[in-house]
């Protein structure tokens, strides 16, 4: 278990922002959120703030670890990588939104990301596609064993 | 010459006044000063030991002298700040008290002690204590010594035809001295040229500048060697003998400048002074005002290279035949006394940010294009037009920080790029007032006389500022217009500007070639590529080099008022040299017994500046005082002690080793540091209040090429739990390469280490610069780490196993007449 961020991003690099905000002006999540919030805002959040003033926000989780932002950034700072570690803290209490629970607990069940529905299976028939096969299901539970995530998550 | 033995015996006892120095709360507050000087009266040959709230004070330096007077004291230790900053004035006050200067000793307590150890009192103090046991061993084996007077040539050669070049070259020439100005281009006149107006008057540049470069030409005191690259330099302050090659102009001075030749000249190619936006001929003049203002070929376009003329229609133009297809680079052959660096800046090159479009995209252009573009001399007569179709833009956005303050291109601010675009911004405001002008900023940095003012202007005029860079631009491939895509901070808020043309505020680097000129000069550059000053606040225009200083951005980012600011103070720096027409070189010059020198040759090998010349005969080798330096790698690598460096002999620095190793040497490290560069980084660790632990003991050489491998390995055999031997980076030793010969004797007492079976990770080598006190610091903590791993057995093992070779027996005999004084103590 991790009590903070900072056992998982280095610290030190955050006071090297100078708040440019080129990662948000580049960030694809910054823009379908309100209020532009993206990792300029996180970052200074976390830096005057501390970590509990983002850790329970549920607009971290629209990061896609595009990795943009960490391209752009002059001060060649991981931002990423400071993203992915408050999602891992925010997992590990429990804060993990509804949705992303659902995405992780069918990956579980079924190996894939997506509902496969009647109408997915009547589709690829139309389209002369093969059937899809079932995934081998253990496997991937054996890896959410191995890393702990199945008790971080609490996945049944 | 080897000091005689009667000398020694007229000798007196030493007697030493110690002074431990609180610095008001500096020192004092961390190390217990009175502890210090207790300790230290105690030391064997010091008579008296005192404590004094500010010992560079007047009364300070009024207590020493009468103590000189009264105690009859012979030697004077100084327990204070680091040597780099007072060594000169307590000297002077050692001097007019009657002591010779060379009697005085430092101990630096406050960069290396008390404001490294801010939460260690104990520590600190007793580490004071060790660092004035150091300062006082040393000081009993001090030496009067006489400095050598030098001649200065009354002749300065400036590089550099930048307005700083210009305004250095104009005073020391109305000063009265022959000045040589040095320019790589075909003109004089720099950046300062190539601008359209200057902030924050918004006079126009040229014409400011212009008749200060006619006054260059035309001045009888200055030589103007334009196309010209120095090649080589030799010799020391006062006596500097440069090699400078003139490249061939293809067209005599008789030039009236008329222009025909460029008319009929069939090759072109891009304009670098209107930064490729226009074309020239290969015949050509790079501007109107250009001095001289004689034309060139550029024969690397000409149709006529090698000789072989397959055009003369330049010549036939000419009605004063002034083309020469013939003419060739001339070598010329200078002496000049004092040397000013004004080597100017390249501009960033912003096509690596490729989320800019600079080169994709035809609109996106720099400041410096800009300048050229809004410029009536310029490309475009002065209409500012969009590159892509020649049209007037209506919007227009300036993007900072482009190439600044950033791991990705330069760290540092670059100082004038604020300014510049608020006055870009202002005269596309005066020519075009229905353009809007958008200024996306992260700091406005307006922080000299009038800039905050213009600032306030630009925003009344209408100009938005935005806080917060653009993520990306990106580009309507039909109409080229731009659009700038980021947040703004303050409303945190995503925009989307389009805009018509978007000008890159671009930084400014150190050119690409001063690496020739920092190896030329010897000069040495900070962790920004910049030359770096031989002090930040009170040396600010001296390089570490006597006789050479610097000028204009060489030195660091600033705009012109600082040039030509910093170029009036490098030219009365010089002045001040020229004018008394003789220096005092210090006496801390290698010298050579005779009897001793079995011809071997080895120190004339290591030289730097070749100042040891060898009898064809004899083979007994001498030295050119003048033209030595005091490096003192001729004495490390003298296998038979027959050379000695004055004020830095073999028994002062070991009585130092000796002084550091007396108590508990397996919980310390013994640190040698040049003077130049990691000494200085620990010094600015110091300044910096770098927090590190205490168990290093620092001894100061002026050369790490002085370290030689009897000192790293009396430092372990006196049970020194490890060693750290740190100088300048390979590259920017302050003696050429002296730092070659540190390399291959750390690493030859690595072998031995190896051979005998001990761990070689005691033995740190670090290049440090002067501007790393990080690096510094972080050495520092390794070395303590080492230390935490060394066991007692190990270093008694070492005690051992560790004994002198056969060839240093040799130079300890060398050394007999050192150790026969330590017996007349």
């Amino acid at each position: 278990m991790i009590k903070s961020i900072w056992e998982l991003f280095n610290k030190e690099d955050l006071f090297e922002c100078y708040q440019c905000a080129r990662c948000t002006g580049s960030c694809p999540a910054a823009m379908v959120l309100d209020h532009s919030y993206g990792p300029r805002e996180t970052l200074l959040r976390c830096l005057n703030l501390g970590q509990e003033a983002v850790i329970n926000d549920e607009r971290i989780w629209y990061c896609t670890t595009c990795q943009v932002c960490e391209d752009r950034c002059p001060q060649e700072i991981h931002i990423a990588d400071l993203l992915t570690a408050i999602c891992n803290l925010a997992a590990q209490r429990g804060n993990l939104p509804e949705k992303i629970k659902f995405s992780v607990d069918l990956v579980a069940k079924t190996g894939r990301t997506l509902v496969i529905s009647d109408k997915v299976h009547r589709d690829r028939q139309k389209l002369a596609l093969p059937p899809l096969s079932p995934l081998a299901v253990d496997e991937i539970e054996g890896i959410l064993k191995k890393t702990g995530l199945n008790e971080d998550l609490e996945l049944s | 010459m080897p000091p005689k033995k009667v000398q020694r015996k007229d000798k007196e006892e030493p007697r030493i006044g110690v002074y431990v120095c609180q610095c008001g709360l500096n020192i004092g507050a961390v190390v217990d000063c009175a502890q210090v000087a207790e300790y230290a009266a105690l030391m064997p040959g010091v008579v008296l030991a005192k404590t004094n709230l500010y010992t560079c004070s007047d009364p300070g330096q009024e207590e020493i002298k009468q103590d000189i007077r009264e105690q009859r004291l012979n030697r004077v230790v100084v327990a204070s700040c680091t040597p780099r900053l007072h060594e000169p004035t307590f000297r002077t006050a050692c001097q007019e008290a009657g002591l010779n200067p060379y009697l005085f000793e430092m101990a630096n307590i406050r960069e290396h002690c008390s404001w490294v150890h801010l939460h260690d009192k104990e520590g600190a103090t007793l580490k004071a204590q060790d660092l004035v046991k150091m300062a006082v061993a040393r000081a009993r084996l001090l030496a009067p010594q006489q400095e050598l007077e030098v001649p200065v040539h009354r002749q300065a050669l400036v590089i550099g035809g930048g307005v700083a070049g210009i305004q250095a070259a104009l005073d020391l020439a109305n000063s009265g001295y022959k000045v040589y100005l040095v320019e790589k281009e075909p003109s004089i006149g720099g950046r300062m040229a190539q601008i359209d107006k200057t902030f924050p008057t918004m006079d126009c540049s040229i014409c400011i500048l212009a008749p200060k470069m006619s006054e260059v030409g035309r001045h009888p005191n200055i030589e103007l060697l334009t196309l010209s690259d120095v090649e080589q330099v030799d010799g020391y302050v006062g006596n500097f003998q440069v090699r400078v090659r003139r490249q061939a102009r293809y067209v005599q001075d008789s030039c009236t400048a008329c222009g025909d030749c460029t008319q009929v000249c069939p090759q072109v190619a891009p304009d670098e002074f209107n930064t490729g936006l226009s074309m020239r001929r290969a015949v050509y003049r790079s501007f109107a005002q250009a001095v001289p203002s004689t034309f060139r070929i550029d024969m690397d376009l000409c149709l006529n290279k090698h000789g072989i003329v397959a055009c003369d229609r330049c010549f036939q133009a000419c009605q004063k035949r002034c083309i020469d297809y013939a003419d060739q680079d001339r070598i010329m052959h200078l002496e000049v006394g004092t040397i000013i660096v004004a080597t100017g800046v390249d501009v960033y090159d912003p096509t690596p940010l490729t989320e800019f479009g600079y080169r994709k995209f035809p609109n996106v252009i720099t400041s410096l294009e800009f300048e050229r573009l809004i410029n009536a001399g310029g490309p475009s007569g002065g209409n500012l037009i969009r590159p892509s179709d020649q049209r007037i833009p209506k919007t227009v956005a300036f993007l900072q920080c482009i190439g600044s303050r950033s791991k990705r291109s330069n760290i540092y601010c670059s100082n004038i790029c604020c300014m510049n675009t608020i006055k870009d911004a202002l005269l596309i405001k005066e020519h075009w007032p229905e353009t809007k002008v958008i200024v996306f900023y992260i700091d406005i940095r307006a922080f000299g006389k009038g800039f905050e003012d213009l600032f306030q202007r630009a925003r009344r005029e209408g100009i938005s500022f935005i806080r917060g860079v653009p993520g990306e631009i990106i580009e309507d491939p039909e109409s080229q217009d731009l659009t700038l895509i980021g947040e703004n901070t303050l409303l945190s808020q995503l925009y989307r500007y389009e805009a018509d043309l978007a000008i890159l505020s671009v930084g400014i680097e150190p050119r690409k070639d001063s690496p020739v000129i920092q190896r030329l000069l010897n000069l040495s550059t900070g962790s920004d590529g910049f030359f770096l000053e031989a002090h930040p606040k009170l040396r600010p225009v001296d390089t570490p080099t006597a006789g050479i200083f610097l000028a204009g951005c060489a030195e660091g980012p600033k705009d012109i008022k600082d040039s030509v600011t910093q170029a009036c103070a490098a030219a009365s720096r010089a002045n001040i040299l020229m004018s008394q027409g003789k220096v005092m070189v210090e006496a801390i010059t290698a010298q050579v017994d005779e009897a001793l020198c079995q011809g071997c040759g080895l120190c004339v090998k290591v030289c730097p500046y070749s100042a040891i010349r060898q009898d064809p005969e004899t083979k007994i080798v001498g030295v050119t005082q003048a033209s030595c330096a005091g490096c003192g790698t001729c004495v490390a690598e003298c296998p038979f002690g027959a050379l000695s460096q004055r004020h830095f002999t073999d028994a002062q620095i070991l009585a130092q080793i000796e002084a550091v190793t007396e108590e508990t040497p397996e919980k310390k490290a013994v640190a040698f540091c040049c003077n130049w560069c990691s000494y200085a980084g620990a010094d600015f660790a110091g300044v910096s209040r770098m927090q590190y632990p205490t168990a290093v003991r620092i001894i100061r050489t002026m050369c790490s090429g002085r370290i030689s491998t009897q000192f790293i390995e009396t430092a372990f055999r006196r049970g020194a739990a490890a060693v750290l031997v740190s100088g300048c980076h390979i590259g920017d030793c302050h003696y050429i390469n002296a730092n070659h010969q540190t390399e291959k004797r750390v690493k030859k007492v690595w072998k031995k280490m190896e051979r005998l079976g001990l761990n070689q990770n005691r033995l740190q080598l670090a290049w440090i610069s002067a501007a790393e006190g990080i690096q510094f610091s972080k050495k520092i903590k390794e070395m303590v780490e080492i230390i935490g791993t060394v066991t007692l057995e190990e270093i008694n093992q070492t005690k051992e196993v560790l004994v002198p070779d056969k060839k240093e027996k040799k130079k300890g005999e060398g050394m007999n007449r050192d150790q026969e004084y330590l017996g007349t103590l």
